[in-house]
């Protein structure tokens, strides 16, 4: 076991201040993750640095940042993926969400877009849980456990913890307000793959088809590549954008 | 509660049906156009006119022929097409007001007009 | 809420940040620098042809000047404003369309080497004869 000296320089903003970055140094275990040393920050030095943490792993998707400019979860990256061992390690709150204190950042517009699709996100897990009382062998002495309705395709999305982080990484969402943003098309496209009922389809895939739904987006798949969760969502923005095409086709021919 | 939850509903600017749009197949379509247009323009006044421009005499007798003169239109009307288009597209990420972006639309649509009605003046004059 | 970035013009600085950034966003970057630029050269092209309608005295002034080396350079750099914009730009159809999306970065690639060996072909054919 290695301590590690690291350096942070973190984004400090009050209401009323003028914003600064603060360097805090910390010792941390070479195994542990940027998130503690934030934590530890926190407890050694300054108790007014206000950041959101919660799970430790990747599921609740609270503590989404950037470090050194590029979008990640602190909560499972290790120093060695970001820190060249010297240099202050410069953490960043999420681009494109009102900054409300230091790493914290308004999240209610980025649920107002997840919302209109009113679909609800169940993890992985929970759709592989045992499906029956016999079946708690299953959990004990992991077993594959066959997804009713064919739901094993929709496990990709069900991969999305909302973090917020590929808002952060796209390009139009840094100067457009009515984007729907990745993470609300994906949304779209992972509740269109759930319903069977066409009226719900067409509402859905019309949420989409405005021009600050799929049309807004311009191919940088930086969402893609930033999603901790390999949702990939710009994968998604091009199949909606097909399927609203091929019902466009389908109705002049009509 | 249920009430509570149609009245978010509804007052959520990101649950209502926006209006479909068919402008990126436009700029899609122009663009691929271009492709040709742009190539079949630049080679007959470059790479196959003499000394890579055409002096005046040459304009004139290469804007008599007239399919080249239907295909130098089409080009100018496809060029400012997608121009506007794009232009338009630029301004929209902005994410403007719904009224301005009707003025957007309206303003370049008539540059664009103005920009082909300009380019087939020009043609005409050079060619009489 | 307060913000510390919020003016639109500033953030629209970042469309073109490229650092730390894949090529995606290179190619999003490159296209709508391009498009820019070509916007700006489709009208000074459509100025500069209104030499035509006053005859060929003024006309073949302005080939001769065409034909001087630095003004070859921006023929080529136009050329290579075309080639980024209109490559890049079959690549954005293409992923419209739900075409080649898993390979995008790949195509990028690809299409900007065929946009350098064009761009050389061209440069050595408008300089060199």
């Amino acid at each position: 076991m290695t301590l590690l000296d690291v350096t942070l320089q973190i984004f400090r903003y009050k209401p009323g201040e003028q914003p600064h970055y603060d360097t805090f140094t910390v010792q941390v275990d070479d195994t542990a993750h940027v998130i503690d040393a934030i934590d530890k920050a926190w407890a050694e030095h300054d108790h007014t640095l206000i950041f959101r943490r919660a799970c430790h792993h990747s599921s609740c998707g609270s503590c989404g940042l950037r470090i050194n400019g590029a979008e990640k979860l602190p909560c499972i990256t290790r120093f060695s993926e970001v820190w060249d061992g010297h240099s202050p390690l410069r953490l960043d709150p999420l681009r494109n969400f009102p900054v409300v204190s230091d790493l914290v950042v308004d999240v209610s517009g980025f649920f107002q877009r997840m919302s209109a699709s009113n679909m609800s996100i169940t993890r992985d897990a929970e759709s592989t849980l045992p499906l029956s009382v016999e079946d708690l062998d299953a959990v004990v002495q992991p077993k594959e456990v066959e997804l009713p309705d064919n739901l094993s395709r929709f496990n990709r999305f069900e991969n999305c913890i909302e973090c917020g982080i590929c808002m952060s990484a796209c390009p139009t969402m840094a100067v457009d307000n009515k984007f729907m943003g990745p993470a609300g098309l994906a949304a779209i496209y992972r509740a269109r793959q759930k319903t069977g009922d066409p009226r719900e389809v067409a509402h859905l895939l019309a949420l989409a088809d405005g021009e600050h739904g799929v049309w807004r987006c311009h191919s940088a798949f930086e969402c893609t590549e930033a999603c901790p969760q390999a949702v990939d969502p710009a994968g998604k923005i091009m199949a909606l954008r097909r399927e609203i095409t091929e019902n466009r086709i389908k109705k002049a021919r009509r | 509660m249920e009430n509570q939850l149609i009245q978010e509903t509804m007052e959520n600017p990101f649950a209502q049906e926006p209006k479909a749009s068919s402008t990126w197949y436009w700029q899609a379509f122009t663009g691929v156009a271009l492709l040709l247009l742009l190539g079949l323009h630049f080679i007959a006044n470059h790479f196959i006119a003499t000394g890579g421009i055409r002096d005046f005499a040459d304009v004139v007798s290469y804007l008599r022929n007239p399919i080249i003169l239907v295909l130098e239109v089409l080009f100018l009307v496809v060029v400012a097409t997608h121009a506007m288009l794009g232009v338009r597209a630029i301004v929209l990420d902005f994410g403007i007001s719904d009224h301005a972006e009707k003025r957007l639309s309206q303003v370049l649509t008539l540059i664009g007009i103005l920009t082909v009605a300009y380019g087939l003046w020009l043609t005409w004059a050079i060619i009489h | 809420m307060a913000t510390h970035e919020h003016h639109k013009v500033r953030r629209a600085g970042r469309w073109f940040d490229v650092r730390g950034r894949k090529l995606g966003m290179w190619a999003f970057a490159l296209n709508r620098i391009a498009a820019i630029g070509l916007v700006v050269y489709l009208y000074l092209h459509l100025v500069v042809l209104s030499t035509l309608s006053r005859g060929p005295g003024s006309w073949d002034a302005f080939v001769s000047l065409a034909r001087q080396p630095y003004f070859l350079l921006l023929d080529v750099i136009l050329l290579a404003g075309i080639l980024i914009h209109g490559l890049n730009g079959l690549r954005v159809t293409l992923m419209g369309f739900d075409v080649g999306v898993k390979k995008q970065k790949a195509l990028f690639s690809a299409f900007m080497l065929v946009a350098v060996v064009a761009l050389s072909a061209a440069a050595l054919k408008i300089f060199g004869g």
